[in-house]
C-alpha cells in the first residue's frame, strides 16, 4: 500500500516538474529568427555592434501563428521589416512559465542590443517594469497593459469598443434571442471584451439573453485548449444560443468549429480577421465578423518611431475606433443588412455620445 | 497444453481468486442494479433541481469525448504497469500521437493519421522500454524525460513542417497544423431521432434514459468505437490468454516468471510499446476531434489517464469508470457551468446519505456520523445558494476524481513488482 502512495506522489511531483520543464523547453526551441515575411529577417544576428540590432519581439503564449493578436503583432514587425530591413529576434512564451522566465526573456533581448523590445501581452507587465529600469536607453513596447516609465510605450487597445460593435451585430443577427460570450481566462483584459459585448447587446436589444462564460479562472491554458472551448460552445448551442463571441486566442478554433456545425448559428472571431484565416477556411461561412485589434498598427508605429524617426514613441498610447486601432471586420459581407446600424453605433462611440465600459 | 496448464498456474490461481472473493466481488446483476439505482437518483436530482443538462444527450456525448483520450492513455498505462514498468511518459507519447496523427491526417487522410499517431506513440514507448528495461534507468525519471523530449521534438518539427510551403498556405503555423478532414462517425438511424424527441419532454426517468442512450448512439466517432473494442480486447488478451498471464507475471514477480522460462525483457518491451501506441491513439483522438494539432493541446490528460488507471485498480473496467467519471464531470462544468454543478451538490448529499445509512447498518458509527454530517452540510449549501462559485465549478472534475480516489484507495492493489528495476538473472 505504501508503494501505491509513493508512486502516486512521485507521479504528481514529476507531472508538475514536467509541466514547468516543458515550458522552458518549448520556449527555448522557439528561439529563432523571423520565420515568416522577408528572408532577410532570418539572417543571422551577428552583424555590427549592439546598438544597430533590430527589433526584439517577445510574444505571449501562442506566439507567431496563433491567428490572433500575436500574429497581428508579427504583421506589424513584418511590415516594418519589409521597409527597413531589420534584423530581429523573436521569442515566445510557453504555458505555465513564471515571472522570472518573462523577465529573463526581455532581459536577454535588451542585453543583446535589440531596440525596441516589444512585449506582446499583458502578462509581461511586471517584467517590463523591471527590465525597462535596467536598460534606460532601450525603448520597450508593451501591448495591452500600462507601465509608467520614461522608456516604455504602453499600447492599450479599446477592445471594449470593437466588442461593443460585435454586440450590436450579435443582437441584430440572433434569431433565437440568445447570444453567448466565451472568454479564455477571466481577467481584466478579457473582461473588456466581455463588458463591451454585453453593453452592445443590451443597448441594441434589451430583450436578448446573454450567456457569459469563461474557460478558466486564472490558468493561461485557456488560450490554447480548443477541446474545452468546443465543449463550452456545444453546451451553449444546445441551449439555443445562436451567436457566440469567443475571446480565447487559439481556443477559439474549437468554438468556431462547433458553431459551424449548427446551421444558422454565427461565430464572432477575435483579434484578427478570422474569416481570412486559411486554417478556418472550411468554417468561414459561419464567421459573422471579427472584433479586430490592430496590434500591427501599434507595433509598426513604435518600430518606425525608433528606427526611422529616432524619436521613440513612449507613454500610454491608446488605440481605439477613432484611430483605427480596433475595428469590426466586414469580410464575408454577412453584416451588410445591418451595417447602417453598426456604423451609427460606431459614430456615437467616436463622438463620445456612447461611453463603453471596460469592466463587466 | 493441458499438462502444462495443470502443472504451474493452478496453485497461484485459486489464491488470487480467493483474495478477491473476500472483497465482495461484484456480479453482473449487482452492477446492473447499481447502474439502475444511479440513473434513478440522477434523474430525481435532475427533476428536483431543474438542471436538465445533467442527463441531456449533449452532455453524455461531451462526457464521452472527454473520457476517450483519458481512457486510452490510462489503458496504455495499464499495459505497461501490468508488465511492471511505470509509465509517466504517457503525456509525452500522447503529444507524439497528436503531432504525427495530425501530420499524416492532413497530408494523407485521417485513417493514415490514426496509424501514424499510433506509430509515433509506439516510438515513444519503445524508447521508454529501451531506457528502462535494457538500461535499467529509473522508470519515473525516464518517463519525465520522455514528456520533455516529446514536447520539444514536436515543437521543433511543427516549426519545420507546418510552417513552410503547402502547409503554411493551408493554415499551418508553428503552433498548429493545417486542418484535418473529419473521420467517419456513426448515428443509429431512426433511434437517435426518436430518442431526441423523447428527451425534449423532460419526463422523469424516461427522458433521462433517452438522453443518456441518445448521447451514446448519436454521432459516435469511429475512434470512440475503436477505443471500446480496445478495452474489451485488452481484457481478453491480458486476463484470458496465456500471453496475458505471462505479461502480468512480469509485473507481479519477474524472477518467478523468468524461472519458468518467460522472456521477461521481451514481454516488457511488448507491453511498453503497446502502451505508447495506445497513448498515441489518445493523442490522435484529440487532434482529429479538434481537426488540428495544437501545441499543448493534451493539457495534462496523460497524467489524468494515469490517475484514472490507479482509480480503476489497474483493471480495464475500473479504468473506464474512472475516465468516464472525469469526462462526465469535466463536460458538466464546461457545458453549463454553475447550474449543473449546483445540482451535483444535491446528488453528492444524497450519495453521502446513502453511505451514512450503509455504514450505520455495518455498525461503523463514526464513519456514518461523518458521512451524515457532510451530507447535511452539502444539503444546506445546496438549499441556501443558487449557484456555485466559478472556481469550484472549474475544479469540480479534479475534486470529484480526488474524492473517489481517496475513498477507494484502501482497496487498491498494484502489480507487486510495478516500478521495480529488474535485471535478467537477478534471482540467482
Amino acid at each position: 500500500m505504501r508503494r501505491v502512495s509513493k508512486i502516486a506522489a512521485a507521479g504528481v511531483v514529476s507531472a508538475a516538474l514536467a509541466l514547468t520543464a516543458t515550458a522552458c523547453g518549448s520556449s527555448t526551441t522557439s528561439d529563432s529568427g523571423s520565420t515568416g515575411g522577408s528572408g532577410s529577417a532570418s539572417s543571422s544576428s551577428s552583424g555590427g555592434g549592439g546598438k544597430t540590432k533590430g527589433v526584439g519581439m517577445a510574444y505571449d503564449v501562442g506566439g507567431r501563428g496563433d491567428h490572433s493578436f500575436n500574429d497581428s503583432a508579427a504583421r506589424g514587425l513584418d511590415k516594418a521589416d519589409g521597409e527597413l530591413k531589420l534584423d530581429s529576434k523573436e521569442l515566445t512564451a510557453a504555458n505555465g512559465e513564471t515571472e522570472s522566465d518573462r523577465v529573463q526573456r526581455l532581459d536577454s533581448l535588451a542585453a543583446a542590443g535589440y531596440n525596441p523590445v516589444v512585449a506582446v501581452g499583458y502578462t509581461y507587465g511586471t517584467a517590463v517594469t523591471t527590465v525597462a529600469k535596467k536598460y534606460p536607453n532601450t525603448t520597450f513596447g508593451l501591448v495591452d497593459s500600462v507601465v509608467d516609465a520614461p522608456n516604455v510605450d504602453s499600447m492599450v487597445f479599446a477592445t471594449e469598443q470593437s466588442s461593443y460593435l460585435a454586440g450590436v451585430a450579435a443582437a441584430l443577427k440572433t434569431k433565437t434571442g440568445k447570444v453567448g460570450f466565451i472568454g479564455g481566462v477571466q481577467n481584466t483584459l478579457i473582461g473588456t471584451f466581455d463588458a463591451g459585448f454585453a453593453q452592445g447587446v443590451k443597448d441594441t436589444k434589451p430583450s436578448v439573453q446573454l450567456t457569459r462564460e469563461y474557460l478558466y479562472k486564472t490558468d493561461p491554458r485557456g488560450f490554447n485548449d480548443a477541446t474545452s472551448a468546443a465543449a463550452k460552445a456545444q453546451g451553449m448551442l444546445d441551449k439555443g444560443v445562436d451567436v457566440i463571441y469567443t475571446a480565447a486566442g487559439l481556443s477559439g478554433d474549437g468554438s468556431i468549429q462547433k458553431v459551424a456545425g449548427k446551421s444558422g448559428a454565427w461565430a464572432i472571431g477575435v483579434d484578427s480577421d478570422q474569416f481570412q484565416d486559411p486554417a478556418l477556411a472550411k468554417y468561414k461561412n459561419s464567421i459573422l465578423t471579427s472584433a479586430i485589434k490592430n496590434v500591427d498598427v501599434a507595433v509598426y508605429d513604435l518600430i518606425n518611431s525608433v528606427k526611422k524617426d529616432n524619436k521613440p514613441k513612449v507613454g500610454t498610447n491608446s488605440y481605439d475606433l477613432a484611430n483605427n486601432g480596433v475595428s469590426l471586420a466586414t469580410s464575408g459581407n454577412f453584416l451588410s443588412d445591418v451595417q447602417a446600424q453598426i456604423d451609427a453605433a460606431k459614430q456615437k462611440i467616436v463622438s463620445g455620445q456612447i461611453k463603453v465600459s471596460s469592466t463587466p | 497444453m493441458t499438462a502444462t496448464a495443470t502443472q504451474t498456474p493452478p496453485p497461484a490461481a485459486p489464491r488470487a481468486a480467493g483474495g478477491k472473493g473476500g472483497r465482495t466481488r461484484l456480479s453482473v446483476p449487482v452492477i446492473l442494479l447499481i447502474v439502475a439505482a444511479a440513473i434513478i437518483v440522477v434523474s430525481a436530482v435532475r427533476a428536483i433541481a431543474g438542471a436538465d443538462d445533467v442527463t441531456s444527450s449533449g452532455q453524455i456525448a461531451g462526457a464521452l469525448t472527454g473520457a476517450v483520450p483519458i481512457a486510452l492513455a490510462g489503458l496504455g498505462g495499464l499495459w505497461s504497469e501490468r508488465a511492471g514498468v511505470v509509465n509517466i511518459g504517457l503525456e509525452g507519447m500522447m503529444i507524439l500521437g497528436t503531432f504525427f496523427g495530425a501530420w499524416a491526417g492532413w497530408s494523407l487522410n485521417p485513417w493514415m493519421g490514426v496509424l501514424a499517431g499510433v506509430l509515433g506513440g509506439m516510438a515513444g514507448g519503445l524508447l521508454h522500454a529501451i531506457v528502462t528495461v535494457t538500461f535499467g534507468v529509473d522508470q519515473i525519471i525516464a518517463g519525465v524525460a520522455i514528456n520533455i523530449l516529446a514536447a520539444g521534438v514536436t515543437a521543433y518539427l511543427a516549426k519545420r513542417i507546418f510552417n513552410v510551403g503547402k502547409a503554411a498556405t493551408e493554415g499551418g503555423t508553428p503552433k498548429q497544423s493545417p486542418p484535418i478532414e473529419d473521420i467517419k462517425s456513426f448515428t443509429v438511424p431512426g433511434l437517435s431521432h426518436w430518442l431526441s424527441t423523447l428527451e425534449k419532454h423532460h419526463w422523469f426517468l424516461i427522458s433521462d434514459l433517452a438522453g443518456i442512450v441518445g448521447g451514446l448512439v448519436t454521432n459516435i466517432s469511429s475512434l470512440t468505437l475503436l477505443a471500446v473494442v480496445l478495452f474489451v480486447a485488452t481484457f481478453f488478451v491480458l486476463w484470458r490468454t496465456s500471453f496475458g498471464l505471462r505479461l502480468r507475471s512480469c509485473g507481479e514477480n519477474p524472477v518467478a516468471a523468468e524461472s519458468l522460462g518467460v522472456n521477461v525483457y521481451l514481454y516488457k518491451y511488448v507491453a511498453v510499446t503497446v502502451s505508447g501506441g495506445l497513448a498515441g491513439l489518445g493523442g490522435v483522438f484529440l487532434a482529429i476531434g479538434t481537426h488540428f494539432y495544437l501545441e499543448g493541446q493534451t493539457s495534462g490528460r496523460g497524467y489524468i489517464g494515469l490517475a484514472a488507471m490507479i482509480f480503476g485498480n489497474w483493471r480495464p473496467g475500473g479504468l473506464a469508470m474512472g475516465a468516464g467519471l472525469f469526462g462526465y464531470a469535466d463536460s458538466l462544468q464546461l457545458r453549463s457551468g454553475s447550474d449543473s454543478v449546483h445540482a451535483l451538490l444535491l446528488l453528492l448529499a444524497v450519495l453521502l446519505l446513502a453511505m451514512a445509512i450503509w455504514k450505520y447498518v455495518r455498525k461503523a458509527y463514526v464513519s456514518a456520523g461523518f458521512a451524515l454530517g457532510f451530507a447535511v452540510l452539502l444539503a444546506v449549501w445546496y438549499a441556501t445558494t443558487d449557484t456555485v462559485a466559478d472556481e469550484i465549478v472549474q475544479a469540480s472534475p479534479y475534486v470529484a476524481t480526488l474524492l473517489v480516489m481517496g475513498l477507494s484507495a484502501q482497496r487498491l492493489r498494484m502489480p507487486k513488482a510495478d516500478g521495480l528495476p529488474y535485471r535478467k538473472g537477478q534471482g540467482g
